[in-house]
């Protein structure tokens, strides 16, 4: 996998060198700060496989669930008129499905949501094949992936403005996968924190200093 | 608009679902909770009386009642958006 590490006084300044060395846009990399400091940032800039996919309509080999799920996707679209190709993501956990094809902004919806319902339907369908707990992810042109990505920056931007100020920061309102990326993001991190506050669909994640544990 | 604050709870409502199937691992969400929720949308006046919306919600709450997993009832509750949806576009 191709990746370059890049050097700025700010995280955006680091990622686009990043960038410049990879010759690659911000849409197609994952970003990993290395180390910050009120003078520099360090980041690693991976390049996000796309090739990784398999051919549409072979099996994936070692996971059979995977490949009825494909299925199920394929013959829902197929009911709704659409034409798109289904693969699945190699090398994912969760079982992730990917759709994509021309003009697909619909079958994503409003913030994601017919998206989201098509992954419920799916889910329901694929019902006892799946053991407790296992669940499918439905991705269209990679807009999930691209909002967790998205997500991430804006939780590592945060925290780097949390430890030059000391102030929490609120962020906007967000669904639960994006929230889970944000936790994820900042699990690690021994100077900031991430919790949420207020009530669906009007949750957010506030990220803040870590408080000290108490003994 | 009519119709907006229904589809506004309704969504209030998958949010609460998605939050539980999506696990974000930030908030405790009972079934009592989500059962609340929906019954917030039947209570609203501007769902007609055998409408598919209500039929749908109905079909939620049971869902949740007998503990069916989060999707079959986030997928009861997307079909509940999709007729108001309808409803609202044919009146």
């Amino acid at each position: 996998m191709k990746s370059a590490e890049g050097r700025g006084r700010t995280l955006d300044e680091a990622v686009d060198v990043a960038l410049i060395e990879l010759g690659e846009s911000r849409r197609n990399v994952d970003v990993r700060v290395i180390s910050e400091s009120p003078g520099e940032t360090v980041v690693e800039v991976t390049v996000i496989d796309h090739s990784v996919a398999p051919v549409i309509g072979t099996a994936a080999p070692a996971n059979g669930k995977a490949e009825t799920a494909r299925s199920v996707v394929e013959g829902l679209l197929k009911h709704m008129g659409v034409r798109a190709q289904v693969t699945v993501r190699t090398a994912a956990d969760p079982i992730t499905i990917d759709i994509s094809g021309r003009d697909l902004g619909a079958l994503i919806g409003w913030r994601g949501e017919t998206l989201r319902a098509l992954q419920s339907v799916t889910n329901v369908m694929l019902g006892k094949q799946l053991a407790e707990g296992e669940r499918v992810i439905v991705d269209v042109e990679r807009y999930r992936q691209r909002r967790e990505h998205t997500v991430r920056e804006i939780a590592l931007r945060a925290a780097r403005q949390v430890k030059m100020t000391g102030d929490a920061i609120t962020l906007d309102a967000m669904q639960a996968f994006e929230r889970r990326a944000i936790h994820l993001a900042l699990q690690d991190d021994p100077d900031v924190g991430s919790s949420s506050i207020g009530e669906e669909p009007d949750r957010r994640v506030v990220v803040g200093p870590r408080k000290p544990e108490t003994s | 608009m009519p119709g907006r604050a229904a589809a506004e709870r309704i969504r209030k409502a998958i949010a609460l679902v998605n939050a539980v199937a999506d696990g974000a691992g930030d908030e405790d969400l009972t079934p009592t909770e989500i059962a609340e929720a929906i019954r917030d949308c039947l209570e609203l006046s501007e769902i007609e009386q055998g409408s598919n919306v209500r039929k749908y919600l109905g079909e939620a709450l049971d869902a949740v009642s007998d503990g069916m997993p989060a999707d079959f009832v986030a997928m009861t509750l997307y079909a509940a958006l999709g007729a108001l949806g309808e409803s609202r576009s044919g009146s």
